[in-house]
């Protein structure tokens, strides 16, 4: 522990001595030594059950004038879509915007300008959640409105119209963006149609969906026994539960949190680049990748350590090489998506068009060389770990920051003294834990590789590097004939 | 920028900052105290002290009065190109040295550059402040011994691959830098956009980097701004170690950037690759030197957004000709923008929506808004005001922002009272004033299809003059 150890006696110096300290020969050819790590503060909460049932987690936080409030549910669009009607969980949460049956969507929208807010209602994969922030004297009149937009939505009919027009204009833009295509893409290719991490919203799906498709999602989602309730910021815990129950007195008891079960995913074929035609693309957009292993997985620490070497930092092996050294990108990076299923492991950026074959050659080097053909050092082992650790004080600064800390507690059944633990998990990881997990995940005989570009530029050099085998798809990852 | 990821944020006498803020409506208002205090060294660097205890983190922004207004023609994009070239290692701090002890320690870096001013920051566990003091007083003071031609080189490959990532490769990309060609004079400071041209990024040498840099990177030229978990009294001692001993630097002239007035419309159709037509109307406002800016900030935010603002209401919502409506103010240093975007539902003619937006800022140009629309609008800054402080980076940028415009850290409090002060006639005039026919229409229309474009007879091809 020698940081330790130095960091005392800097810090008495700099008690004693700050005079001293401006007047010092400066050596600047050393960094200077850090002071002892400031100690770990995670914020207290505290939990309770509401009369309906929702769970109530409030943590106070008194330096701004602030209030942070998220009702989060449990399962998502991955739970709750019907294939032939993807879309219908975003489009029921955009719906909930539009009016109550005492306010219309216009009276609604009037009402939280005057208190200075705006309520964000967004269900995505595995969650959903309506949440705002706002000056803490408007808390009780904001959480007024959000109870009567969970509970009494009039859903109309002339809004869903226009929500619908506006997604499949959306959908058209999407096509235009080598980024966007390859997120259809490549989830598609990795999971197949049958998986719902697989499916996309699409033209046909949003045609299907029905006023009565919403009203049923509502009424089967929106239910407090599968949601958490979290309040962060200037409050006191007793008047907040208290408003609470109040604001959401209306809402009946009922539901409970979905089991998380997918489909099994088909074997992996052999590695394929998947090349989709963007004529004139002044870059190619890259996703290779396969599935991965859930967030409950035992290996999520050395998995974390692992991509943070690989691809989770600027200074990471595929940034270092791809951007820093090569020049090719203005950024590439890599993660893991740590689903309540097989979330996928994807590197990918945006490269210039002619250097398509070297950035492929150089993302495949740096695949093969964290499973152990470029052995780790220990500067990056230590640097990934303290980069992990030490970056989670900062993410207890706002009272958003506290609020996804709680509800990542809950959405993810991680224990209470989770963050208090979790210096010492990353440190238990070993050098040939690091390299265990990339050989499991990151299996470079059956990646998915999928490149968006202009091919008339980039298959012929694609096709001479020879990495693996080329099929060319359209724009939603179908085959296309030669 | 150097990172995909960066944040935008908005942008010294000895003094605490007190911000007033509006509790409930009319009624009550209560004090939020931004405790800071500014000083300068001898050698003219300004020093902003923001101790906030709330997490052991801290933000050092260091901010150079330099921007893309300060090049030349034919050297575009150099400002920001020099912004790359500040990461690539100095005297003291081999390359990769920054990032291993920002990044690498569980915090951030990273670099902006606008038309008036470049920024340079770090968010650090606060044990290490010194340390990231160390980082930048080093690349103040020693960027050139280490600097060569290759570490140029790889910049400038980045920087054109960030070009074509952001504008390039972007539908509607290209937008706002036809938009600068347009709207300014040839020759004016920004009329150029800030990532400049592939020409002069290809054409910059190392000898303009070393002069850039000597004459701006000075620190008669910058501002150091600190916020976060530190005793002000070691940090004062820190930055009078680190960054006492530089030679203050020479004097700079600044270019002249007036803003522009426009007494007719210029008209544009500019095909790019994309499926859905676009409508933009851009006219020239005032810098952050004119209080008009808050008048014309309030009638950005009772024109589009929330369904209950005028075009966002008509033309999205009532008469749907639109699936998107987006206004934005923007005032840089010298000279602003009012920018109107408009996307059509399929089969409606840009034609129509120009003349349907016209009509209804014709009315708000008539009649004024109303005390409610006011309200409306007025509500949400406070909120705004506090989300931008509660972060430490937040707050060091704030802070260093106004010293570096209005000579004054504090001026967030004056920017947030005018705000507030905005009344129905103030908001009625700068309408009159501004939104003129001197303005910009731009028509983004699918590849061939310039018959898409908003009155195309009236309308000229915009023409790039370089990939």
């Amino acid at each position: 522990m020698t940081r330790r150890a130095l960091s005392v006696v800097i810090l008495l110096f700099a008690l004693t001595g700050i005079a001293a300290l401006a007047q010092a020969t400066l050596d600047r050819s050393k960094p200077p030594t850090p002071g002892p790590t400031p100690m770990l503060r995670v914020p207290a909460w505290t939990r309770s059950t509401l009369g309906n049932g929702a769970e109530l987690v409030v943590s106070e936080k008194h330096d701004l004038p602030l209030v942070s409030f998220t009702l989060t549910i449990s399962g998502g669009y991955n739970q709750a879509d019907p294939a032939a009607r993807r879309g219908l969980a975003d489009m029921t949460a955009a719906m909930m915007s539009e009016g109550t049956k005492t306010r219309d969507g216009e009276a609604l929208a009037a009402a939280l300008q005057l208190l200075g807010t705006t309520v964000a209602v967004r269900i995505g994969g595995e969650t959903g959640a309506i949440a705002f922030e706002c000056i803490a004297s408007r808390f009780p009149a904001t959480l007024d409105i959000v109870a009567d937009m969970l509970v009494n939505p009039s859903f109309p009919p002339e809004a869903l119209e226009r929500l619908r027009a506006q997604r499949l204009v959306a959908l058209v833009q999407a096509r235009d963006q080598t980024g966007a295509i390859a997120s259809r893409v490549f989830p598609r290719l990795v999971y197949g149609d049958a998986h719902p991490y697989g499916q996309n919203i699409t033209e046909a799906t949003l045609e299907a969906i029905t006023r009565d498709d919403v009203v049923a999602f509502h009424r089967a989602y929106f239910r407090p026994g599968q949601a958490l309730v979290t309040v962060v910021g200037d409050v006191h815990a007793a008047g907040a539960k208290a408003a609470i129950e109040k604001a959401l007195a209306a809402w009946p008891r009922g539901g409970e949190k979905p089991v998380f079960q997918y489909p099994a995913v088909a074997a992996p074929r052999a590695s394929t680049i998947y090349l989709v035609d963007k004529p004139g693309a002044a870059q190619s957009t890259f996703a290779i990748g396969t599935t991965g292993p859930p967030r409950s997985t035992s290996d999520y620490y050395a998995l974390q350590v692992m991509n943070t070497i690989l691809g989770g930092m600027f200074q990471s092996r595929l940034n270092a090489n791809i951007r820093e050294e090569k020049g090719y990108s203005y950024g590439v990076s890599s993660s893991f998506a740590y689903g309540k299923g097989p979330g996928a492991f994807r590197a990918g950026g945006d490269i210039v068009s002619a250097k398509s074959d070297a950035a492929l050659m150089e993302f495949m080097k740096e695949l093969k060389g964290i499973r152990g053909e470029r052995p780790i050092t220990d500067e990056e082992l230590s640097t990934a770990k303290d980069a992990l650790t030490q970056r989670l004080p900062g993410t207890f600064a706002s009272v958003r920051s506290v609020n996804t800390a709680m509800v990542t507690l809950w959405t993810q059944g991680l224990p209470d003294d989770y963050y208090q633990q979790y210096a010492a998990r990353i440190a238990a990881v070993r050098r040939e834990d690091v390299v265990r997990v990339a050989r499991q995940y990151v299996d470079v005989d059956h990646l998915v590789i999928v490149i968006v570009g202009d091919r008339a530029t980039v298959e012929g050099p694609l096709r001479a590097l020879g990495v693996a085998p080329i099929a060319i798809t359209d724009i939603e990852g179908n085959p296309v004939r030669p | 920028m150097r990172k995909i990821a960066a944040l935008l944020v908005l942008a010294c006498t000895p003094a605490v900052g007190t911000l007033m803020v509006a509790q409930s409506a009319p009624s009550r208002s209560s004090t939020l105290r931004i405790p800071f205090e500014g000083y300068a060294l001898p050698n003219g660097l300004r020093v902003v002290l923001a101790p906030n205890h709330a997490s052991p983190t801290v933000a050092v922004t260091v901010w150079y009065h330099v921007g893309s207004k300060n090049e030349a023609a034919g050297k575009t994009g150099f400002a920001h190109l020099f912004e790359h070239v500040m990461f690539t290692g100095s005297g003291h701090v081999p390359y990769g040295v920054h990032d291993r002890l920002t990044e690498g320690v569980g915090g951030s870096n990273n670099g902006t550059t606008s038309r008036d001013r470049t920024t340079y920051y770090e968010t650090v566990p606060s044990n290490y402040l010194e340390t990231a003091l160390w980082l930048e007083s080093d690349r103040m003071g020693f960027l050139l011994d280490t600097l060569d031609v290759q570490k140029l080189n790889a910049q400038r490959d980045i920087v054109k691959n960030e070009r074509r990532q952001r504008m390039d490769n972007q539908p509607y990309g290209l937008v706002g830098e036809i938009i600068s060609n347009t709207l300014y004079p040839a020759g004016h400071p920004y009329s150029w956009d800030v990532i400049g041209s592939m020409a002069d990024l290809t054409a910059a040498s190392e000898t303009d980097v070393k002069d850039f840099f000597r004459l701006y990177y000075a620190p008669g030229n910058a501002i150091v701004s600190i916020a976060g978990d530190f005793q002000p009294q070691q940090a004062k001692a820190l930055v009078a170690r680190y960054f006492g001993a530089f030679p203050r630097g020479a004097a700079i002239v600044r270019p002249a950037a007036p803003p522009v007035t426009r007494d007719r419309e210029t008209r544009l159709v500019y095909e790019d690759r994309v499926q859905v037509p676009r409508l933009v109307i851009v006219w020239p406002t005032v810098g952050r030197g004119s209080d008009d800016r808050f008048a014309l900030g309030v009638l950005d935010a009772i024109t589009a957004g929330p369904r209950t603002t005028r075009l966002t209401k008509a033309l999205v919502y009532d008469r749907q000709l639109a699936t998107t409506v987006g206004t934005s103010q923007d005032s840089d240093e010298n000279a602003g923008e009012w920018r109107l975007t408009i996307t059509p539902r399929p089969g409606v003619p840009l034609t129509d929506l120009e003349s349907a937006a016209d009509g209804i800022l014709d009315t708000l140009k008539a009649e004024g808004p109303t005390a409610e629309e006011i309200q409306r609008a007025t509500a949400g800054l406070e909120l705004d005001f506090v989300n931008d402080l509660e972060s430490n980076l937040g707050r060091s940028m704030r802070l260093a922002d106004g010293l570096g415009y209005e000579n004054d850290a504090g001026s967030f409090q004056t920017e947030y009272q005018r705000m507030m002060a905005v009344t129905q006639a103030d908001v009625k005039r700068v309408a009159n004033k501004y939104l003129t026919k001197g303005r910009v229409v731009l028509s983004v229309v699918p590849i061939g299809k310039v018959e898409m474009a908003a009155k195309p007879s009236e309308s000229t091809p915009y023409r790039r003059t370089e990939q």
